[in-house]
């Protein structure tokens, strides 16, 4: 919102700001205050946030050995959790960067142990094939080459070699678009363990072309200003690669959308999710089809009606989000047919619809999903009237959690929603509930699509397995472990 | 935008402020330092949460389970405050170890989201004391806001503040913005109840023109309105819905009004009323900011207390509710219908936790125990078949089988034994212990706090327990404040838990509202009995500050037997402020020479009245003060008019009768108030007949004698009791 932008409250854009001036420490309080205000909130915004901080988190804590890292960043990872657990995708990102570091330093030893690094380069000469000009690989080499000779010890050559061969999460980001130019076979085995596997890299064809350009370019830089045999920039690296996934998450998933979306469809979705938005606008580009949108009051009917009707011009101003690129047009300006109505005549109209896609706020490794409130009556509906139900979510909201009672899980928000506080009679002789969000289950949930791809339900707990480490599930969890 | 805004802002500010603001609006057009300062005021000034400010400050009272401060901070932080400064009086040191160990402070947390945070220790005794001091200490760069330190709001101010940017460029003596919520028109839990604030508003300038404060027993319920704001407004709002959450937008300009008019004492009552009515001296605008979504309130009595608590409970101020764990070390998770439960609370399995209820950490609740809209904080142990409605139980507390609690508030490490019954609006304060079977009947208040001997002694002694109220084995006496003694209805506003007016005594006109500094603890009991005498007097209601101040005054001069030419001034001064008439100057003065001679007779000394009569009257200047003050027109009308709030006065006093005989005998023999005067004052009285206050009857009584001769005197020389009155008259029109 503009207004929170020209004043004094703070918000993710004032943190991000903040956070390389500010020492680690008081950045990691901040976080948890930001939090436990609410004042940061959501799913992106949260997961931009705690991915940035831990970066910090990597970048300024002084570590002699891979152990002392690890817990760090869970440490950092428990507090975060715990001030506001609600939000799943913060322990998401911290076990995504746990598991990454996890793999780092096994790399590490594996490398130190068996000498592959020649194996390893033939690797790196066939990725590079694909994108960069290969005159940069003989460049890397010789800066590692250099800073090998100033250490001037055996040891050191050979780390520096194991080093420069660990570097999955690069060599992936790379092989995202190598199919091309021709990946060897056993690297898809690596892609699957490797901690952070590059959001682009399962569906071929998932990524417009200018993405990966971009991408490349960035990485590329990196591979060039960081040594590559320093672990601490692998980490960091790392965690860079989890912020573009994040900031890329959205368009990855719109660019499946002419698969799911047909011409003269009708499609019911829900309060004003920015990916799912994006997803009917890639679609409305080649295609003419109708939207029901269900206002979701009373927690999101003001954003969801300005989905519907701001003008370009005052989107231009209405800034909410900083890292996520804006998105300029609302949806009856991209030629969609748009309907709003109230979240009550969602069953008498869906008989008419084609397919229901929701947006979720966190994906649990049972399937099922947290969704705005409204969600399950609108999926429940949905299987009535058998019409498919289709999620749009990132990858970085699917929790490898598995709670047991769903009902912790939702948020009860400001029931000033609901009931005016004017209203004096009702204040005291009401009360007033509001959740915030829904359980959907499973089984009332027929796709979910996501930047790595389409998946049924019941695969989730694959994706889960590949993208978390089993050792760090329940790392927020002493007890458990 | 902001920068520039501010760099305006400072051009426009005055003088001698001027170059330094002008330079801080410099310095931000880089990068945005303009930061945003806050004053919060952590001392309230008043008793309304005795027994239990007695030993702690108010701030740090818990509101389900967490400190009052922690809420206005988090208030702060939310707005994005990055200077704080913490005005506390009673109970410093108190406050400043709880910041220095909370995550607030810059210095010793890494958590603190503000720049600087200082406390500031005041010998102030009122608001206004306090920001006269803040004025003089040059701290205030910009704007700032203005809290108290029992605030608890979720509003963000972003809005507002730009609102008020945007005024002030445009005018600069757009001075301040209040942030106040609407509260409906019906019945509101969080209203104010008993005093309702009045603001009249133009709302399409949103501008603030006149304020007043009405009470429940006020005669008249009419607002007093400039017939020039009616002209000068096309459209007004006479608002009475509005809930005052004290958040105020201010300029450093508000400081230099403060500074400038040193008898405001409170920020609404004096300061805002005040500069309104002077609007056409100073030019100063006041604007409001009227919201009507999210949450903001003060805990600023106890019925606020456990209404602010309900709608924690009730998740209006979302996020600021117990499951957000907002001090470190708290582990709320909310359950469905408004359960709040700490990690390592033991429930009985047949004991009942209801709803809208809190429970601490530590806390266990024995079998068949019921505990239901109730919060009860850490390391509490309730037994079995204990009964908790709607009750405030803070930390270790025990409390014993079969008890039952309704509506009360136990504070921290109190003991209640078994099978006690407490009933509804019981107080009971730190450490008091009940033994078994006692009964706590409704509105009594417990505490063990020591208490000060004297006004005039510093030393503190313990009061012993009192067995018929505690019990044999007992500790704890009953609380009575100043005020109690001569039922002060102010304090049964604010100062009980349950509202009711239903044992007040409607036919009364007026009550005083005021608590100031006046109602500090070492203060005599005196100043503040002295308040009844609105019950049985005032048909003004709009003016008690003045009133007050006024006796406030005279009692001093009175006391330290001073000069009664400075008193003048200073009185003088004071009805101008306040725009008093003739008869509340009198009325003033009539209660504060009754109160002084009957405390001399009712005190230690038991002076003889008329002794203690004359000694007020030797006072340096009280003659001329009588005479040309009190009775300035010389009228005989005001002479009776004076005899009658005397005699009202002495109503309320124990030695009345006798009081009221001496004084009248002295302004006789000073040739203050004419025979004429007391005859005819003494024949409308005895020609009421069976019309006339039984009490306003006996407190007479004693002075009949005196009439009696006064009337044998006029037989006797007739010519020279009209000389006598000639004489008296001229003596007031030469000075």
């Amino acid at each position: 919102m503009p207004s929170l932008q020209a004043g004094y409250a703070p918000n993710l854009s004032f943190y991000l700001k903040s956070l390389k001036a500010q020492p680690v420490e008081s950045s990691i309080e901040n976080l948890i205050s930001l939090l436990k205000r609410r004042q940061i909130t959501n799913s992106r915004p949260c997961a931009v946030a705690t991915a940035h901080l831990l970066l910090q988190v990597v970048a300024k804590f002084r570590w002699t050995n891979i152990d002392k890292l690890i817990k760090r960043i869970q440490d950092v990872g428990r507090r975060l959790i715990e001030a506001q657990p609600r939000e799943m995708v913060v322990g998401n990102i911290v076990r995504r960067v746990l598991g990454m570091v996890r793999d780092e330093a096994k790399e590490d030893r594996n490398e130190d142990a068996s000498d592959s690094a020649s194996n390893s380069q033939s690797d790196r000469g066939a990725s590079h094939s694909g994108g960069p000009p290969p005159t940069f690989s003989p460049l890397r080499f010789s800066t590692t080459d250099d800073s090998d000779s100033t250490e001037a010890t055996g040891d050191d050559v050979f780390e520096g070699q194991s080093h420069g061969a660990s570097r999955p999460p690069l060599i992936t980001s790379h092989t995202s678009y190598a199919p091309a130019g021709g990946l060897p076979p056993q690297k898809s085995m690596f892609q699957l363990l490797s901690a952070n596997p590059s959001p682009a890299s399962t569906p071929p064809g998932a990524q417009s072309p200018q993405n990966t350009s971009n991408l490349n370019a960035t990485s590329l830089a990196h591979r060039i200003t960081t040594s590559t045999k320093d672990l601490k920039a692998e980490v960091i690296e790392g965690i860079e690669e989890i912020v573009d996934e994040l900031d890329q998450a959205d368009d990855r998933i719109a660019a499946q959308s002419l698969e799911y979306i047909h011409s003269n469809e009708v499609i019911l979705t829900h309060s004003s999710s920015k990916s799912v938005q994006k997803f009917l606008l890639e679609a409305a580009k080649k295609r003419k089809f109708t939207v029901i949108i269900a206002e979701s009051y009373p927690n999101d009917h003001e954003a969801t009606h300005k989905s519907v009707t701001r003008s370009i011009s005052t989107d231009a101003e209405g800034a909410d989000e900083l890292s996520t690129p804006k998105f300029s047009k609302s949806l009856s300006d991209a030629g969609i047919t748009v309907i709003l109505m109230t979240d009550a005549t969602i069953f008498a109209i869906m008989s008419r619809v084609n397919k229901v896609i929701l947006a979720t706020h966190a994906v649990i490794a049972n399937g099922g999903l947290i969704a705005a409130a409204g969600a399950r009556i609108i999926a429940k509906a949905a299987r009535v009237h058998r019409t498919p139900v289709i999620v749009v979510s990132g990858v970085y909201k699917l929790s490898p959690q598995y709670p047991f009672e769903f009902e912790s899980l939702i948020e009860y928000g400001d029931p000033g929603n609901i009931v005016r506080y004017q209203d004096g009679a009702l204040v005291e002789n009401l009360e007033v509930d509001n959740p915030v969000y829904d359980y959907v289950p499973p089984d009332l949930v027929d796709l979910y699509i996501t930047n790595i791809g389409a998946h049924a339900p019941s695969y989730l707990y694959r994706i889960v397995a590949d993208h978390y480490k089993t050792e760090d599930i329940n790392f927020d969890k002493p007890e458990l472990q | 935008m902001s920068h520039s805004q501010k760099g305006k802002v400072a051009a426009g500010g005055k003088g001698a402020a001027k170059a330094k603001k002008a330079a801080g609006g410099k310095k931000s057009e880089n990068d945005r330092e303009d930061t945003l300062q806050a004053v919060i005021l952590a001392d309230s000034f008043e008793t309304r949460f005795n027994p239990f400010t007695l030993e702690t400050p108010r701030c740090l009272l818990p509101l389900a389970n967490t400190p009052l401060i922690e809420y206005t901070l988090e208030f702060l932080a939310m707005a994005g405050v990055a200077d704080i400064f913490i005005y506390c009086g009673a109970h410093t040191s108190a406050v400043q170890s709880y910041i220095l160990s909370s995550k607030w402070h810059p210095s010793t947390s890494a958590a603190s989201p503000f720049n600087t945070l200082e406390i500031v220790k005041t010998t102030a005794r009122s608001v206004g004391d306090a920001l006269r001091d803040l004025d003089s200490r040059d701290m205030i760069t910009g704007d700032f806001l203005l809290v108290h330190g029992d605030l608890v709001s979720n509003l963000p101010i972003d809005e507002a503040l730009r609102n008020h940017r945007e005024r002030r460029v445009k005018d600069k003596n757009a001075i301040m913005t209040m942030i106040l919520r609407a509260g409906g028109l019906g019945e509101h839990r969080t209203k104010a109840k008993g005093i309702t604030p009045v603001f009249v508003v133009d709302p399409g300038k949103n501008r603030c023109v006149h304020y007043e404060e009405m009470h429940p027993l006020q005669a008249h319920k009419y607002v007093d309105l400039d017939e020039e704001l009616l002209k000068d407004h096309k459209d007004i709002e006479v608002r009475t819905d509005l809930i005052d959450c004290g958040i105020d937008i201010c300029t450093p300009d508000v400081l230099a009004l403060w500074a400038e008019s040193f008898d405001y004492e409170v920020p609404r009552r004096h300061f805002l009323h005040g500069v309104l009515k002077d609007y056409e001296l100073n030019g100063k605008t006041i604007h409001t900011e009227i919201v009507d979504d999210r949450y903001a309130a003060r805990v600023f009595n106890l019925q606020s207390y456990d209404s602010v608590s309900k709608d924690v409970l009730g998740r209006w101020t979302y996020p600021l509710v117990p499951d957000s764990n907002l001090v470190a070390g708290q582990s709320y998770k909310f359950e469905r219908g408004s359960l709040y439960k700490e990690n390592d609370v033991m429930l009985a399995r047949t004991c009942k936790a209801g709803k809208k209820t809190v429970l601490g950490k530590g806390t266990s609740v024995g079998a068949g125990s019921v505990v239901s809209n109730s919060i009860i904080g850490r390391d509490c142990q309730i037994g079995k078949n204990v009964t908790i409605k709607d009750a405030y139980i803070w930390d270790n507390v025990l409390i014993g089988d079969g008890s039952h609690v309704e509506r009360a508030i136990i504070a921290n490490e109190a003991v209640i034994g078994k099978s006690c019954k407490i009933q509804p609006g019981a107080l009971i304060s730190y450490k008091v212990g009940l033994s078994d079977n006692t009964e706590i009947r409704p509105n009594q208040r417990i505490t063990r706090a020591k208490r000060k001997r004297d006004d005039d002694s510093e030393t503190e002694d313990e009061v012993p327990s009192d067995p018929s109220i505690v019990g044999s084995s007992g500790h704890g006496y009953e609380f009575r404040d100043a005020e109690e003694f001569s039922d002060d209805e102010e304090a049964a506003f604010h100062s009980s838990l349950i509202y009711s007016t239903q044992h007040l005594n409607l036919s009364n006109a007026s009550i005083s509202t005021l608590s100031s500094s006046l109602s500090s603890a070492d203060e005599p009991s005196g100043p503040r009995s002295r308040l009844s005498s609105f019950t049985s007097l005032s048909d003004d209601g709009d003016n008690e500050g003045f009133h007050h101040d006024a006796v406030q005054g005279i009692l001093d001069t009175l006391h330290e037997h001073g000069d009664f030419d400075s008193a003048k001034l200073e009185f003088m001064g004071l009805r101008l402020s306040n725009d008093a008439t003739d008869h509340q100057i009198r009325r003033a003065i009539a209660v504060a020479f009754s109160k002084h001679i009957s405390q001399l007779v009712d005190g230690e000394q038991k002076t003889e009245a008329s002794k203690a009569a004359a000694s007020a009257f030797a006072t340096g200047g009280a003659v001329p003060f009588l005479k040309n003050v009190a009775l300035s027109t010389g009228t005989e009308e005001d002479a009776v008019d004076f005899l009658r709030c005397l005699q009202k006065d002495a109503v309320n006093r124990g030695s009345g009768p006798l009081v009221l005989a001496a004084v009248c005998q002295r302004l006789y023999e000073e040739e203050v108030v004419g025979e004429e005067a007391f005859l005819r004052w003494w024949e409308e009285a005895e020609g009421m007949g069976e019309d006339e206050d039984v009490e306003m009857k006996r407190v007479r009584a004693k002075t009949g004698v005196f009439v009696e001769w006064l009337r044998e005197a006029e037989s006797e020389s007739e010519s020279g009791s009209g000389s006598d009155e000639e004489e008296s008259e001229e003596e007031s029109e030469d000075e």
